[in-house]
């Protein structure tokens, strides 16, 4: 029997049959997988503890002859349990995980993987901004979809200046010197910070963020609605 | 006769409730945690379901969330009658409706059991 062991996150759960769930798991080394999960409907599953969202955990299973393989067993490895004490963290980390499994293909790479996972330790660190963990994380799926915007040189091929004002060209992916434009040099460093992949705690502590993201967050999703 | 799911963690105002829907001619089931809740769903389909949103271990979302992966409670009208400040609930009033399927929203310190009743035929009436 086929049994392998790896790390899982859930994206997803429905129901199969009477007491069975089918489970979208999100992997480092086996992309997603589909499996079923028998019994955990029921209250006294074993199973039931190790498939909690917010969590990572050890899952040991058994691919099908189809795309759809057997869950065995499962254990917590890690449980973000903060999340769920605060009602729009809760509700921010389903939307978050919702918009991962829709970007992603079957077999996403490991960074998605851990993409998830950091946004979990960030949504149970309370004092991480959600507004930053939002922009962050949209920062996140166009930097790992190759559509980060040119931050060092301007629609011209010319270096950015710190002393001048910008707009930002959708066409170009990149900014342009604009004498009234919205966009200085600390906007576009912080989108530097944000698209290096930099952790939401490390932009909650640059100084004005809260006015940054005010900012830079329409930009961030209008390039996400443009590549979209 | 309709059947209303109480998911509510404090024994003494699920008494009530339980006591107070009986009496206006309901079959109630409580649950004082989401887990007790989806067996209890899973037992009898609820036709309408009166939820805490503050719960031990996982919370009222999360079973919301739960609750409606299930094909065949998707439709089941949910009133929140909940502790949680309205200026809290209000951020999320539109994932709340538009995505979970809530139909009303009390605040428990300023609902009395006679608006819960109100609430409830109302959406047993609106699901009818």
């Amino acid at each position: 029997m086929n049994q392998l062991t790896t790390t899982a996150i859930i994206l997803s759960r429905t129901d199969y049959g009477e007491a069975d769930r089918i489970l979208t798991l999100l992997t480092p080394d086996q992309g997603k997988l589909r499996l079923v999960a028998k019994g955990v409907r029921r209250v006294k599953s074993k199973l039931a503890g190790g498939i909690e969202l917010f969590s990572v955990s050890h899952i040991t299973f058994i691919r099908g002859r189809g795309d759809m393989g057997t869950l065995v067993s499962t254990r917590l490895q890690a449980h973000y349990a903060h999340i769920v004490q605060h009602l729009d963290r809760t509700m921010a980390g389903y939307d978050l995980i919702k918009q991962l499994n829709k970007a992603t293909e079957d077999q996403p790479g490991p960074d998605y993987f851990h993409l998830l996972h950091q946004t979990f330790q960030s949504l149970d660190d309370v004092s991480v901004p959600l507004s930053i963990i939002h922009l962050w994380f949209a920062m996140q799926l166009l930097r790992l979809g190759g559509h980060e915007p040119n931050l060092h040189t301007d629609a011209a091929g010319q270096r950015l200046d710190a002393g001048a004002q910008y707009q930002f060209s959708l066409d170009d992916m990149a900014f342009s010197p604009a004498a009234r434009g919205r966009f200085a040099a600390a906007h576009i460093k912080f989108l530097r910070l944000g698209f290096a992949g930099q952790p939401p705690r490390v932009l909650a502590h640059v100084r004005g963020s809260t006015a940054l993201v005010e900012t830079c967050a329409p930009l961030v999703q209008a390039i996400a609605t443009h590549v979209a | 006769m309709a059947h209303v799911l109480v998911v509510e963690p404090d024994i003494h105002l699920a008494r009530a409730y339980v006591g107070a829907l009986q009496h206006a001619g309901h079959q109630v089931q409580a649950a004082g945690s989401a887990q007790m809740a989806i067996h209890a769903a899973d037992t009898q389909t609820p036709d309408v379901v009166l939820l805490e949103l503050q719960l031990p271990a996982h919370g009222g979302i999360e079973f919301l969330y739960e609750f409606r992966s299930y094909p065949e409670w998707g439709a089941v009208p949910v009133v929140i009658n909940s502790y949680t400040p309205p200026h809290v609930l209000a951020s999320v009033a539109d994932t709340l409706r538009d995505e979970l399927g809530v139909h009303a929203v009390l605040y428990k310190p300023q609902t009395s059991l006679d608006v819960v009743l109100r609430t409830v035929a109302a959406c047993l009436k609106g699901a009818a």
